[in-house]
């Protein structure tokens, strides 16, 4: 037994508490630790940092956290894509996985004090801006401005539709959904994300302004390109990184892209920074 | 630095000293052809130790970062799951380690312990490593075709992280203590005082050594990492270099300085499963492949780059205060598409020359 050192691969048992369906193939986990003294620590977390969950006999596998420390609870979004997903995806209530963590850096969020915030989701990439979002609607007197912009492809897959709903109706926030493809009587805006902000009545602030941008590729792109039209620096636009990943702690060398470790120098990096790391968003 | 003198057929008697001090000692031995490898030393094979010999092509790295190694059990009873992490810390000493690969330890120090996180195996390994080294004085034997050592500034007398080093100077051979351990060797008898004319023989020796390396390109590294660090390297040229990658992971597996590792799960009983670490290489495409399938790294010339760039950007080389590239020469001695260090070194020199002079 090695004295002194803390075993930074070791995760701790947590216990599935309940599972809510977000989407198809996406589901929340709602989960504690099973040491309450773990559970406590675990709180200190940032938006945007992310957590290691261990399925036994299965592996490991990075995912963000989208409750804001604010918040009571603590849970995972998770899409059902590999070996290790598919295995979360099939525990029931009172099943036990594992969990280590907070990871990476985070969104400066004490930074941006002062400034307005602008949020720009593509499908399940409001998962990682969720916490951002309630971080920030919980230090409201923090903050200037907050607008969210949130498309999916059809009304069906917009993320976290009772948090939509509620964000629609709190006086202060601008709230704006669109889909690629309408049905189920959809009232609202038809088209891509970046058509938000050309709609009559939409205004987004640019001078004193974050805007957060979570994504596909393809998504992230022309937002990017917007943004950068309206006159955004390119160090005032934020988004966070996926790679694939076994430690999450800067050793294994499988996130390692130009001259960064996404899970130690990141996940969130500004464009300015993303520009430079060389790489495929 | 103390230094003392010992007879030539006296050498071997360190390792039966390190032996009764309950170390396993591991030390390099000739097998058949070119082939060398360190092994455990026994009663039988003590008198087959090599002083000099070729250096193994699987450099001593696997004694501080084994090739596969359980890092935690999973153990499933009665509906619940308990977690336990598995320790080795065995009390080791490593006879013969070559100056590079004692500079490849360095770094892995560097690396694993040297930053925010700090690796608790690794530790394990290395708290009771002790490292006796063999400076390379055989140009036949010892510095090999692709030895470019005297470029990475790592050899062939390695400065630090030995507890012992020994040199052969003919008859006898000097040993100088690196650590307080290393010195209490110095209490056996076989050790005598110096004299300065063993130290002007040694001086003398190394300057001459310098000349029995037959890769001679020490301005070339320096050229290399700063086109690398400032960006000004080609893609064309990392587009030629992927073209001869076969991407079979053997520079990375023969590498003393690669730190990338993957870890996977596996069942080990009807309710138990382990949890492994195992070498992993970025020459495979697999090795950025995200579940889903997305790709960020595709290209073959991709990975080769993010090889050499984690290696030779100063940004790095600055991080762990350490180079990834300790000049052993083994990717070159292994590499089908002669693609080694010492080949990109020059082939990104040149191009790059070409076209900012």
């Amino acid at each position: 037994m090695s004295a002194g050192t803390e075993n930074i691969y070791l995760p701790k048992m947590a216990v599935l508490d309940r599972v809510v369906s977000e989407i198809a193939d996406v589901k929340t986990f709602y989960w504690r630790f099973k040491d309450a003294e773990a559970q406590a620590e675990f709180k200190h977390f940032r938006p945007g940092q992310f957590a290691q969950v261990s399925l036994f006999g299965v592996g490991e596998f990075p995912t963000s956290l989208p409750p804001s420390p604010t918040e009571d609870e603590t849970f995972f979004t998770v899409r059902q894509v590999g070996s290790c997903t598919s295995a979360l995806h099939r525990l029931t209530p009172g099943d036990h996985f594992a969990v280590r963590g907070p990871y990476g850096n985070g969104f400066p969020m004490e930074q941006y004090y002062g400034k307005n915030l602008v949020f720009v989701a593509g499908g399940i990439g409001l998962i990682p801006l969720r916490s951002c979002i309630v971080y920030a609607l919980n230090n409201r007197d923090k903050y200037q401005r907050i607008q969210i912009f949130h498309g999916a492809k059809t009304p069906n897959e917009l993320m976290y539709v009772p948090n939509l709903h509620q964000w629609e109706q709190t006086p202060g926030v601008e709230c704006y959904l669109t889909v690629d493809r309408a049905n189920n009587g959809w009232s609202g805006n038809v088209g891509v994300v970046g058509s938000l902000f050309k709609k009559p009545g939409v205004q987004v602030p640019v001078e004193n302004t974050i805007a957060f941008v979570c994504g596909p590729p393809i998504m992230f792109r022309f937002v990017i390109k917007d943004l950068l039209g309206m006159g955004f620096a390119e160090r005032n636009i934020v988004s966070t990184l996926e790679r694939y990943m076994k430690c999450g702690v800067g050793k294994c060398g499988h996130c390692c892209i130009g001259m960064a470790y996404v899970c130690v120098d990141g996940p969130v990096f500004t464009y300015e920074q993303i520009k430079r790391l060389g790489e495929d968003i | 630095m103390k230094a003392r003198i010992l007879r030539r057929d006296e050498v071997l008697k360190i390792v039966d000293r390190l032996r009764q001090m309950r170390y396993e000692v591991v030390a390099p031995f000739h097998g058949r052809g070119r082939d060398t490898y360190f092994d455990t030393v026994t009663d039988n094979n003590r008198d087959r130790i090599q002083i000099h010999l070729p250096n193994p092509y699987y450099p001593p790295k696997k004694f501080v970062f084994p090739h596969i190694e359980r890092l935690m059990k999973f153990q499933r009873s009665n509906g619940d799951i308990h977690i336990e992490a598995t320790y080795e810390q065995p009390k080791r000493a490593i006879f013969g380690i070559r100056s590079c690969d004692l500079a490849g330890i360095y770094h892995l120090d560097r690396f694993y312990l040297g930053r925010e996180f700090r690796d608790v195996y690794y530790e394990n390994h290395r708290k009771n490593l002790f490292l006796v080294n063999i400076v390379c004085t055989d140009p036949d034997q010892d510095i090999g075709e692709d030895c470019f050592c005297i470029c990475t500034d790592t050899g062939p007398a390695a400065r630090e992280i030995f507890d012992l080093q020994l040199m052969d100077l003919g008859d006898e051979f000097m040993a100088v203590a690196g650590t307080p351990a290393g010195e209490t060797l110095f209490a056996d008898p076989i050790f005598r005082q110096g004299t300065p004319a063993h130290i002007e023989k040694r001086r003398a020796l190394l300057d001459q050594l310098r000349h029995s390396f037959k890769k001679q390109s020490t301005s070339w590294f320096s050229t290399t990492v700063r086109y690398i660090s400032h960006s000004e390297s080609l893609e064309k040229t990392w587009e030629e270099i992927g073209n001869r990658c076969f991407e079979c992971g053997g520079c990375t597996y023969v590498c003393p300085a690669c730190t990338c590792f993957t870890v996977s799960d596996r069942q080990i009983g009807p309710n138990e499963f382990e949890r492994v670490r195992t070498w992993d290489a970025c020459a495979l495409s697999g090795f950025t492949r995200m579940a889903g399938g997305f790709n960020p790294r595709r290209a073959v010339h991709d990975r080769r780059n993010r090889r050499f760039f984690r290696k030779l950007a100063y940004y790095f080389i600055q991080r762990e205060l350490s180079m990834a590239c300790v000049g052993c020469g083994r990717c070159a001695a292994v590499c089908h598409g002669d693609i080694g260090m010492p080949t990109v070194v020059e082939m990104i020199r040149r191009a790059t020359d070409e076209v900012i002079k």
